[in-house]
C-alpha cells in the first residue's frame, strides 16, 4: 500500500442527492430512503447511526455501489455511481472501495495473507507483487506474524483486522464499514476503531461507518442520524 | 494464489462431505470401469478365438451326440487339414468339489494337430499319447490342484458316474490366448471302452482345422451338406461363432449391465448436484462478499464449476486407484484363470481408464451447471443480507 501522499485516489468526496430507495415486498412498496441528501468531504470520517431498519445499510450500499437508488444520484469522487452498469460498478468497487463487514466475512479456506490478497486477484499484478502488497497491508493492521493462520485460528478482533487489511490492500479512496465493531468486545472494538482512525488521519481515507455504538461514533469527525428515510 | 486454485481450495471446507462425495464419484467410476472391462474383455475373447477352426455338432442341439466316424468324413472335405473329436466328461476333483473346470475326452493325437497352440514338452507329449489313462492338464488347473507329472489322480464323473482313475502325463501351456489353460484332456478311448455297446462310438462334437480362414463359411457349408442325407445332420460354426453363441446369454447380461451403469451415473449426478447445490447455498454470503469486492458473476460460476471439477478429478483418480489393483491384480486374474477361454485378457484397457476419468469430470461439471448458474445470478445485496 502506498501512502496518502503518493496515492492517485487517496480520498474521495461523496455527494448523495435527492436519493429515494424503494424496496418491494411482493407488490407492496417500502420507501426506505426518501429524497435524502448527504455530503461527505474528501478525507472525512462519517458515522451513520439510527434505529434498526432505518436504512443505514441501504444507504451505505448505495454509496459503495452495491445497489442503485430508485431516484436521485450518488457521486463518489469523479464517478457517478448511480449511473453505472453492473459490470462497470464491479470494476469501480474493486478499485475504489474497501469493505468492512460486521461479521468479518473472511474466506475460511484461505489464510490471513490469502484473504488479504483476494481483491488483488482482479488486478494485473504479478503473484510476487500481490503477495508483497498483502504483506504490507497485514503489517498496517499489525498482523504480519499471523499471515499463515486461517480465520478459525484468529480471534474476532484479529479477524476484523485481517478484513481491514483486505479492505485497504487495493488502496481505495473510500472505506465503508457496516457495524465493524458489532460483534466485538470493548477492547477489540477500540483497537479496530483506533485502526480506522489511523487509516483516516494517516492515510487520508474517506470513511463511512454505520454503527450502533456511541463510543464508535465519537471517533468519527461527524455523526449523522438516519430516521424515517431522512438524515439529521 | 490464483482464481483456479481458489476454486479448488473450496473442497477443503467441509472435509467429511468432500471425502464422501469423492468416494461416491470413485465408486461410480469403479462400477463403470468394471462394466466396461467386462465388455472389452469379452471382445478380446472373441477376437482371440481361432479363425481357422470349425466346430461341427448335432444339428438339433449341442447336448446331442454325433457318430465318431463323422470325423473321417470331414477330413475328406476340401480345405480341411485335420479333424478331431471331443466329448464333454464333466469331471469333479473330489478334494476341490466347488471348482469348475472343463474335462474333455479327446483323441490325443489329432487333438494336438488341431489345437497346435497347445505347448507340451516333447517327452510328456509322448508319455500322454502312450498312456491310456493319461491326462493332459492345463498349467493353471494343475497348479490349483497341486498336480505334478506322474501323479495318480481320481476324478468323479458327473455325466459318466463313477470313480475314474488317471495319471497326470503332461501339462500344457498355451502359445496363444485362444485356449483355456484350465482344461483337463484325457483319452476318449478310455471312456468309450467302458461304455455299454449301444452308447459307444459317439462324440459331442468334431473340430477341424482348415487351410484358409477366409473360406471358413464355404467349408462349414460343405461339411453340413455332406451329412444332409444322413440320419444325423450337423451344424458347423467357426470357433469364434461358437464362443459368441456361448456368450449369447452373456451379452444379454452385458446389455442389462450397461443400463445399470447409466442409471448409476444418473443417480450419482443427482446426488452430486444436490451436494454442490447445498454447498452453494451455505456460501451465499461469501459469494456476496466476493461480488462486493468486484468479482463478476462469471467468476462465481467458475468457483462452483472449479470445485466440481476438482471433485471430479479426485473422484476419478481415487476410483481408478481402487479399480486398477482390484481388477488387474484381483478379479481379473481370477477370471483369466477360471474363464480363460472366454475372458483370456481381463484387464483395464487404457481407453476404459480414460473414458472413466472423462466421465467423472463430465458428471461433476454437469451436476454443477445449475448450482453454478444460480450462484452467479445472486444479487450482491441479497447475498450479503443473508448473513450467517
Ligand atoms: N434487498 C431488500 N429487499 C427488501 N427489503 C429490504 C432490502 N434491504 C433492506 N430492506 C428493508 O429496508 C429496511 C432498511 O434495511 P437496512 O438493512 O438498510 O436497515 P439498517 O438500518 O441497516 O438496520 P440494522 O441496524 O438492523 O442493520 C428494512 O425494513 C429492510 O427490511
Ligand atoms: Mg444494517
Amino acid at each position: 500500500m502506498s501512502t496518502a501522499a503518493s496515492s492517485a485516489h487517496a480520498s474521495a468526496g461523496i455527494t448523495v442527492r435527492d436519493v429515494t430507495k424503494v424496496f418491494y415486498r411482493g407488490k407492496e412498496p417500502l420507501t426506505v430512503l426518501d429524497k435524502l441528501n448527504l455530503e461527505v468531504t474528501p478525507g472525512q470520517f462519517v458515522a451513520l447511526m439510527g434505529p434498526s431498519g432505518s436504512g443505514k445499510s441501504t444507504l451505505l450500499n448505495l454509496i459503495a455501489g452495491l445497489d442503485r437508488p430508485s431516484q436521485g444520484s450518488v457521486q463518489v469522487g469523479q464517478s457517478s455511481v448511480s449511473n453505472m452498469a453492473d459490470s462497470e460498478l464491479a470494476k469501480w468497487r474493486s478499485q475504489n472501495v474497501g469493505f468492512i463487514f460486521q461479521t468479518y466475512n473472511l474466506m475460511p479456506v484461505l489464510t490471513a495473507l490469502e484473504n488479504v490478497e483476494l481483491p488483488l486477484l482482479l488486478t494485473k499484478l504479478s503473484g510476487a507483487e500481490r503477495k508483497k502488497r498483502a504483506q504490507t497491508a497485514l503489517r498496517v493492521v499489525g498482523l504480519e506474524d499471523r499471515s499463515t493462520h486461517y480465520p478459525r485460528q484468529l480471534s474476532g478482533g484479529q479477524e476484523q483486522r485481517v478484513a481491514i487489511a483486505r479492505a485497504i490492500v487495493n488502496d481505495p479512496s473510500l472505506i465503508v464499514a457496516d457495524e465493524p465493531t458489532g460483534d466485538l468486545d470493548r477492547q477489540s472494538a477500540d483497537d479496530i476503531l483506533t485502526l480506522l482512525t489511523k487509516l483516516n488521519t494517516d492515510f487520508g481515507k474517506t470513511i463511512v461507518m454505520v454503527t450502533h455504538d456511541p463510543a464508535a461514533a465519537e471517533r468519527a469527525n461527524v455523526t449523522r442520524r438516519l430516521n424515517k428515510g431522512q438524515l439529521s | 494464489m490464483n482464481i483456479p486454485l481458489l476454486a479448488a481450495r473450496n473442497v477443503t471446507r467441509n472435509k467429511l462431505r468432500t471425502v464422501l462425495t469423492t468416494l461416491g464419484v470413485a465408486v461410480t467410476v469403479l462400477t463403470f470401469v468394471l462394466i466396461r472391462t467386462v465388455v472389452a474383455a469379452w471382445y478380446v475373447g472373441v477376437e482371440a478365438a481361432s479363425k481357422d477352426r470349425i466346430a461341427t455338432r448335432h444339428k438339433v442341439s449341442f447336448i446331442m451326440q454325433v457318430p465318431k466316424n463323422y470325423a473321417d468324413t470331414i477330413r475328406q472335405v476340401p480345405g480341411v487339414q485335420a479333424a478331431t473329436w471331443a466329448q464333454w466328461f464333466g469331471g469333479k476333483e473330489p478334494n476341490h468339489e466347488g471348482e469348475f473346470f472343463a474335462t474333455l475326452a479327446v483323441d490325443p493325437k489329432t487333438t494336438l494337430e488341431v489345437y497346435d497352440e497347445l505347448v507340451v514338452p516333447e517327452e510328456q507329449k509322448k508319455a500322454w499319447l502312450e498312456n491310456r489313462q493319461g491326462i493332459l492338464a492345463g498349467d493353471v488347473i494343475a497348479k490349483k490342484f497341486g498336480w505334478k507329472v506322474g501323479d495318480r489322480v481320481n476324478l468323479v464323473g458327473t455325466i459318466y458316474p463313477g470313480d475314474w482313475q488317471f495319471e497326470v502325463s503332461a501339462i500344457y501351456t498355451a502359445a496363444r490366448k485362444s485356449i483355456d489353460r484350465s482344461t483337463v484332456y484325457f483319452h476318449w478311448d478310455y471312456l468309450n471302452e467302458s461304455l455299454p455297446e449301444q452308447r459307444r462310438d459317439k462324440v459331442g462334437w468334431i473340430v477341424s482345422r482348415i487351410d484358409d480362414p477366409g473360406k471358413s463359411a464355404t467349408i462349414q457349408a460343405s461339411i453340413d451338406q455332406t451329412f444332409d442325407a444322413r440320419d444325423i445332420q450337423t451344424l458347423s460354426q467357426s470357433e469364434r461363432d461358437l464362443n459368441n453363441s456361448f456368450l449369447g446369454m452373456m451379452s444379454a447380461v452385458l446389455g442389462a449391465l450397461d443400463i445399470v451403469s447409466v442409471v448409476i451415473l444418473i443417480i450419482m449426478g443427482l446426488i452430486l448436484g444436490n451436494t454442490i447445490a447445498m454447498g452453494v447455498r451455505e456460501r451465499t454470503t461469501e459469494y456476496g462478499v466476493m461480488r462486493a469486492l468486484g468479482f463478476s458473476p462469471r467468476h462465481i460460476a467458475t468457483f462452483v464449476l472449479g470445485e466440481a471439477f476438482t471433485l471430479g478429478i479426485a473422484g476419478g483418480a481415487v476410483g481408478l486407484a481402487i479399480a486398477y489393483p482390484f481388477v488387474n491384480q484381483g478379479v481379473g486374474l481370477a477370471i483369466e484363470e477360471n474363464m480363460g477361454a472366454f475372458f483370456p485378457y481381463f484387464r483395464i484397457l487404457p481407453d476404459t481408464a480414460i473414458a472413466a476419468m472423462v466421465m467423472a469430470l463430465v458428471l461433476a461439471l454437469v451436476a454443477a451447471v445449475i448450482p453454478a448458474w444460480q450462484a452467479s445470478r445472486l444479487r450482491t445485496i441479497d447475498a450479503l443480507r443473508q448473513v450467517g
